[in-house]
């Protein structure tokens, strides 16, 4: 082998493992301090313990931002799901500038900057009088839109049009079809879908930031506004690791129902 | 769905998509042409002040430049270590890519205000590099480290290159290495291959990532405000302290300042990296 190309390999796999030195070790130490039985950050810990998860649990404004996120996450990927498969279904088989304009809608809150979509719906939530929680949900369903428009839209993509054809020429309705055809024959798209429209919800900031009330607050804005307000205490590591166990448990589930390469493609 | 009823399918997605997202962000607008009120959320008075009073302002001036900056470091540095980070991932065989991959991803799922959380108890003043510099006897007090722009860089960076890594590498693991081997047969060194063969090529995936990374690094408030605290402040800072203030056609102005910036660097970065020549359409 050649000197450059030992060059290249060993630039290769340097910056490989520098790259995942640096995305996981703060991800880590988190998780780790979280079992800290000592009363203030200290790393490594000095042993093992439950405590601040016990702590996290009694105190009420933490135990409320999680249920609600877990919540807002079930209620607003359904939305999404729903709406975004309704989208897919109609897109699928689409061509020219009008399917292609509606398609840029639909993924649109992807690259939009989504503090402005916040600073937006907040202002509007004041004109017209909206209550925290249909407002937050709504935010949280436009944000996790996308995800699930994209995946139900590369499964409806790759259905053979004869089938739906066949099942109405044997009788069945439009609407029969879809339910006994086409969402059977999909389902696998639109579940990873929900699943990615659930964790950017349950992970959602940006608008989350504007659009939480007084007793109705999610958990990463609840984690925020305690780093924020009262420090780094260990119950806010204890928080963090319940947000990234519910998130592992949801990959997994992916991974069991799916697969892996529908979640990359997901991307 | 081709049926006549298939219309029906779009109404509400449509509906929903318009009312909650198009509509808000044109009001918000609309309020940034109108005059500050004391008793309502925005005056009756048309006008363009808000957006001339801010680019008017060498406060406002400064900090767009520190947001340009702090967003070109981190891009920059995106690029040079995603890059390779990429290309590695790229060679791996398929099952392993997709295991490889997969970690990359599982972070981007985490929440960003955990991720931050990270680098504030790596940096913090009782945090873990202060905490090990200080056994080994390299620094006699604590290091400030947090609360700096290059804690906003190094956090943000560090936070959103897994979306780099999977941009450029599902580019470079679908690319035809018969163009490489073709060069290389012509006599082109590997470097050489690289350079005019491989870099080329994988602009679109460059490119996808470079624009993710930037519009995801101008909204990035939470991540800027717990690692840059109150001194190193971006303009997206400016416009949660308006939205806090009740300065409503102030703020509103800030954020489409902001959004004018991402369109104008996206504008940028697509015509220095031109994607599009790759995928044929020749310009």
């Amino acid at each position: 082998m050649r000197e450059s190309q030992v060059a290249a390999r060993t630039l290769r796999g340097s910056a490989t493992a520098i790259a995942f030195f640096l995305i996981v070790v703060p991800i880590l130490i988190v998780v780790v301090v979280a079992f800290s039985p000592n009363e203030y950050f200290e790393f490594p810990p000095a042993g093992f313990s439950w405590r601040w998860f016990v702590e996290f649990f009694r105190l009420a404004n933490m135990r409320g931002a999680f249920a609600l996120s877990v919540e807002l996450a079930l209620l607003a990927a359904t939305l999404a799901t729903v709406f975004g498969t309704l989208g897919a279904l109609y897109l699928a088989r689409r061509r020219g500038t009008v399917a292609a304009l509606l398609q840029s809608l639909f993924l649109a809150p992807l690259v939009f900057p989504t503090i402005i979509l916040g600073v937006a719906l907040l202002l509007m939530y004041k004109t017209i009088g909206m209550p925290v929680f249909p407002g937050l949900l709504l935010a949280h369903c436009i944000v996790g839109l996308p995800y699930a428009f994209r995946t139900a839209l590369a499964s409806a993509q790759t259905l053979d049009p004869a089938l739906e054809e066949a099942g109405q020429s044997l009788g069945a309705g439009p609407l029969r079809t879809l339910f006994l055809l086409t969402l059977p024959l999909i389902w696998q798209g639109v579940l990873s879908g929900w699943l990615f429209a659930f964790i950017v919800s349950f992970g959602e900031l940006n608008t989350a930031l504007f659009l939480t009330g007084p007793g109705l607050t999610t958990l990463p804005i609840e984690i925020f506004s305690y780093l924020q307000f009262q420090g780094s205490q260990l119950v806010i590591a204890a928080a963090s690791t319940l947000q990234i166990a519910l998130i592992v448990i949801l990959v997994a589930t992916i991974e069991r129902v799916v697969g892996l390469g529908r979640i990359i493609r997901a991307r | 769905m081709r049926t006549p009823w298939a219309s029906v399918l779009l109404v509400p997605p449509l509906a929903m998509i318009l009312l909650f997202f198009v509509a808000p962000v044109l009001y918000l607008f609309w309020v940034s042409l109108h005059e500050a009120s004391s008793s309502e959320l925005y005056g009756a008075a048309l006008t363009v002040q808000n957006y001339v009073g801010v680019l008017g302002d060498s406060f406002y001036l400064a900090i767009i430049r520190r947001t340009l900056g702090v967003a070109a470091v981190i891009l920059g540095l995106c690029v040079l270590i995603g890059y390779p980070v990429a290309y590695f991932v790229a060679l791996q065989p398929p099952r392993r890519r997709m295991l490889v991959l997969l970690l990359l991803l599982f972070p981007l799922m985490v929440s960003n205000v955990v991720r931050a959380y990270g680098w504030v108890a790596i940096l913090g003043r009782r945090g873990v590099l202060n905490t090990s510099l200080g056994s080994l006897g390299l620094i006699d007090g604590p290091l400030d480290l947090l609360y700096t722009i290059p804690a906003v860089v190094v956090g943000l960076m560090t936070i959103l290159l897994p979306y780099m890594v999977i941009s450029i590498a599902n580019t470079l693991a679908t690319l035809d290495r018969s163009y490489e081997e073709a060069a290389q047969a012509l006599g082109a060194s590997p470097f050489r291959t690289f350079l005019h063969v491989t870099l080329p090529l994988s602009t679109p995936g460059v490119a996808s990532g470079t624009l993710l990374v930037l519009l995801l690094t101008l909204s990035a408030y939470v991540t800027i405000t717990l690692l840059g605290g109150p001194r190193s402040k971006l303009l997206v800072s400016m416009i949660y302290d308006g939205v806090t203030a009740f300065q409503w056609p102030h703020a509103a102005a800030l954020a489409f300042i902001l959004l004018a910036l991402a369109l104008a660097l996206t504008a940028l970065i697509l015509s220095v990296l031109r994607p599009g020549r790759v995928q044929g359409t020749g310009r």
